[in-house]
C-alpha cells in the first residue's frame, strides 16, 4: 500500500464519500478496513484502538461542518456496538432543491455575513458563504458606504456557543455586581443573545424549570463544558430569553438630570425609550449596575434623581475613581 | 496541549468544506478555468489546483472495497495540466451542495436579525422568508443565537441617503470635550459596532477624516451640495478609532478580566503588576476627556498610573461629579 501518509483532508473526504454512497450504512470495521486513510493503517485481526479513536474524532469534525453523519442500529441487535452502521443520508446532506436565493436575498446574505468581522461566528459565516458560492452566489461587490458590525469579544462566547449546539451542561464562575468573589454556576445553556449591545446567556438550572440570564462579561475564567447532556425545551429559546429581558427593561426606569447641551443630555435623550420632561430624562434599563457604569462615565454632566439605589451606585463608582487617582493613591 | 492538537483540525476541516462545495460547483459549471474558480471562491489558484488533484484521485471503496477505477472521480488531465482548465469526467457519491451546519445558519440568521432594524430593510417579511429558508437549508435546527434588531432610526436614514446620493451633510455636534459646533461633512461610510453607530466623514472644518458618533449628531440634514470626496477616493482604515500623532500615551493598570474591553484602544502588550489579577499596559488617547470617561466607566477595573496630569484630570472629573451628589460646591471650577 501507499507508504506516504494520507493527508487528513483526504481521509475525511473519503469517509464522507463512502458514507454518502452507502444506503444501508457501513460498520466501523468495514470503514477502518476499506476507506482511504484508514485502510493503510488497519491491522487485520489486530489491535486497532488508535484507529478507532481517530474515527471517533473524525466523525465529530465532519459533523461540525454540518454533515449529518448518522448511526444506525440494526433491528433486533440493540446494544451490540460492533454492528452499528454509519451513513450520511443524501436527503439530509443535500441542500433542499427549493433553498435557492433571489438576487435581493443574495445582497442581504452578503451583508449579513459581513456583519461578523471577528470571533467564532465570523468563521461560521465565512463557511456558510462558501456553501452559498457553490450554488453560484457571486463574490460580493464591496458595499463601500456601509459596514454594520457585530462582535462577540467575551471569552465565554465560544465555549458557550459550542455547548449550546451540543446541549451540554456548563459550569463557570460568575461575578455578581457588588460582590468581591465569583461564585460557581452550573446551568443548561438555552440561548445566547445580544441585548443593548451586550451578550447574554439564557439558561436553565438542571433538574428545574427555573431560568436564569447571565451577562457574558461577568463570567470569570474558563467555561467548562461537561459531558452531561440535556433536552432543551421546545420553542425559540433566544426569542423567549430576549423577550424576558425586554420585559425587565420595560419595567425598570431611572430618572436623571443632565446638564443642558452637554454630551450626556444629547446621548441619553437619543437612547431607545428615553423620555424627556422639563429638565429630567427618564431612562429604561435592564441592569442597574451597567447603567451605573454608563452614567458614571458622564461624570458631572449627569446626576441621578431616582431610584436612590442607582444614585448610590453611581456615587460609589465616582468615589472609587477619586480614591484610585488621588495624589498618593493608586499604583506606581 | 490538547488545545494545540485540536487547533490543527479546523484547517483540515476547512479544506474538507472546500472539497465538498467545489465538487457540486464544478458539476454545474462544466469546463472552467482554475482562474475563474479561484476568483469565484476568493481563494488562491494553488488551493484550487490542490483540491482538484485530490478530488481526481478520490472516490468510494465500491463493491470490491478496493477503489476500482469506476469508483473514483476522474478529470480531463490533459486540459488540467496543459491549459489550467477543470473538467470532471466521472462523478461519484456527491450530487448537490451541502446543507449549512446549525452554527453556520445561526451566524447568518443572527446577522440578518441585526440588519432587520435598518431603514432600508423595512420589509421585514422578506427577511423572515430568508431566515426560514436558511433554517430549512441547515442540517440541524440553527443554534439559538439572536441579536436584538436595531431600532429603525430616522437619523440613520437621513445619513444613509446622504452617503448614497453623495451629498454633504450638516449637523450640530458635541465633541468629546463637550464643545458644540456646526459641522459640514462629506459622509463616507456608516459603520456600527454592536449597538453603537458611527459616521466616518471628511470634516470640512478639521480638514481631515473624522469618526462621528451618530447619537451625538443633532438635526443632521443634507445640504444638497455634492460632496468633494467619496468613499472610493479616500482609503479608510479598518479601525474606527485611528490614532493620530498628537495622541497622549497613558499608562494604565487594568484588571486582567477587563482587558478585552479596551480592545478599541489597541493597548500595548501587557506587563505584570504585583497583583496577579491586574496587568499594566499603555494606550493612546486623543485627549484627557476620553480618558476621564474610560476611567469613570470602568471604575472597578481601570486605574490611570501615569502621566500625573492625566491622573489629576481623572480625579478632578470624578470629584466634580461626586460633589453633584454631596451638594458641596464644586471645588474645582
Amino acid at each position: 500500500m501507499a507508504s506516504g501518509r494520507v493527508p487528513v483532508e483526504e481521509r475525511l473526504f473519503s469517509l464522507v464519500l463512502a458514507l454518502l454512497a452507502t444506503e444501508a450504512g457501513l460498520t466501523k470495521q468495514e470503514i477502518l478496513s476499506t476507506v482511504q486513510g484508514y485502510r493503510q493503517r488497519y491491522i487485520p485481526g489486530g489491535d486497532n484502538a488508535n484507529l478507532e479513536r481517530q474515527f471517533e474524532r473524525d466523525k465529530d469534525d465532519i459533523r461540525e461542518l454540518g454533515v449529518p453523519l448518522e448511526t444506525v442500529e440494526p433491528l433486533g441487535e440493540a446494544g451490540n456496538n460492533q454492528n452499528l452502521r454509519y451513513r450520511i443520508p443524501k436527503g439530509s446532506y443535500e441542500l433542499p432543491a427549493d433553498v435557492r436565493f433571489t438576487p435581493e436575498e443574495e445582497t442581504l446574505l452578503h451583508l449579513a455575513s459581513m456583519v461578523w468581522r471577528e470571533g467564532s461566528l465570523s468563521a461560521e459565516s465565512d463557511r456558510a458563504v462558501l456553501k452559498l458560492r457553490s450554488l453560484g452566489l457571486a463574490p460580493a461587490e464591496p458595499v463601500l458606504g456601509y459596514t454594520p458590525r457585530l462582535r462577540a469579544r467575551d471569552d465565554a462566547f465560544e465555549p458557550l456557543s459550542g455547548a449550546l449546539q451540543k446541549s451540554a451542561v456548563v459550569t463557570f464562575s460568575y461575578l455578581r455586581p457588588g460582590m468581591t468573589a465569583p461564585t460557581s454556576r452550573t446551568v443548561e445553556p438555552l440561548a445566547l443573545f445580544q441585548h443593548e449591545g451586550r451578550w447574554h446567556l439564557y439558561s436553565r438550572i438542571p433538574g428545574t424549570d427555573d431560568v436564569r440570564t447571565y451577562l457574558l462579561r461577568r463570567i470569570v475564567g474558563p467555561v467548562t463544558v461537561t459531558s452531561r447532556r440535556f433536552t432543551p425545551p421546545a420553542g425559540d429559546q433566544a426569542a423567549i430569553g430576549l423577550a424576558e429581558l425586554a420585559k425587565v427593561w420595560n419595567a425598570n426606569t431611572a430618572v436623571v438630570r443632565a446638564v443642558p447641551g452637554s454630551d450626556a443630555a444629547t446621548r441619553l435623550l437619543r437612547r431607545r425609550g428615553s423620555v424627556a420632561s422639563a429638565d429630567e430624562i427618564t431612562l429604561h434599563f435592564a441592569d442597574a449596575s451597567i447603567l451605573a457604569d454608563e452614567l458614571a462615565e458622564f461624570g458631572p454632566e449627569v446626576v441621578v434623581v431616582q431610584p436612590e439605589s442607582l444614585a448610590t451606585a453611581v456615587r460609589e463608582r465616582l468615589e472609587r475613581v477619586v480614591a484610585a487617582h488621588a495624589e498618593s493613591g493608586g499604583g506606581a | 496541549m490538547a488545545e494545540k492538537a485540536r487547533a490543527k483540525v479546523p484547517q483540515a476541516g476547512d479544506k474538507l468544506a472546500f472539497l465538498l462545495v467545489l465538487v457540486p460547483y464544478l458539476m454545474e459549471r462544466g469546463r472552467v478555468s482554475v482562474t475563474d474558480v479561484a476568483t469565484h471562491f476568493s481563494v488562491p489558484e494553488e488551493q484550487v489546483r490542490d483540491a482538484v488533484r485530490l478530488i481526481a484521485i478520490s472516490g468510494i471503496p465500491g463493491d470490491t472495497g478496493t477503489y476500482q477505477h469506476g469508483d473514483l472521480f476522474d478529470l480531463a488531465w490533459d486540459d488540467f495540466e496543459e491549459n489550467d482548465e477543470i473538467l470532471l469526467t466521472n462523478l461519484v457519491a456527491i450530487d448537490d451542495s451541502p446543507r449549512f451546519s446549525a452554527r453556520e445558519a445561526a451566524a447568518l440568521i443572527a446577522g440578518l436579525q441585526y440588519l432587520s432594524g435598518l431603514p432600508e430593510n423595512a420589509d421585514r417579511t422578506a427577511i423572515s422568508t430568508l431566515m426560514a429558508k436558511l433554517s430549512r437549508g441547515a442540517s440541524a435546527t440553527p443554534s439559538p443565537v439572536a441579536v436584538e434588531g436595531t431600532e429603525s432610526n430616522a437619523v440613520l436614514a437621513v445619513i444613509r441617503d446622504a452617503v448614497d446620493n453623495g451629498t454633504q451633510l450638516g449637523f450640530d455636534y458635541i465633541d468629546w470635550k463637550g464643545e458644540a459646533g456646526h459641522r459640514i461633512v462629506d459622509p463616507l461610510r456608516v459603520e456600527s459596532l454592536d449597538n453603537d453607530w458611527y459616521l466616518r466623514a471628511w470634516c470640512h472644518m478639521r480638514e481631515s477624516v473624522r469618526t462621528f458618533r451618530i447619537d451625538r449628531m443633532i438635526d443632521p440634514a443634507s445640504t444638497g451640495e455634492p460632496v468633494a470626496f467619496r468613499t472610493r477616493d479616500i482609503a479608510l482604515g479598518e479601525s474606527l478609532f485611528e490614532g493620530s500623532r498628537d495622541d497622549i500615551v497613558v499608562t494604565l493598570e487594568v484588571a486582567r478580566a477587563a482587558l478585552p474591553l479596551l480592545a478599541d484602544f489597541s493597548p500595548a502588550a501587557e506587563e505584570p503588576t504585583d497583583d496577579p489579577e491586574w496587568v499594566r499596559t499603555t494606550i493612546r488617547v486623543p485627549h484627557f476627556h476620553r480618558l476621564k470617561r474610560l476611567a469613570a466607566g470602568m471604575s472597578a477595573t481601570v486605574r490611570v498610573v501615569a502621566p500625573s496630569d492625566a491622573r489629576a484630570a481623572v480625579a478632578e472629573w470624578a470629584s466634580a461629579a461626586v460633589s453633584r451628589y454631596t451638594g458641596n460646591p464644586d471645588p474645582v471650577t
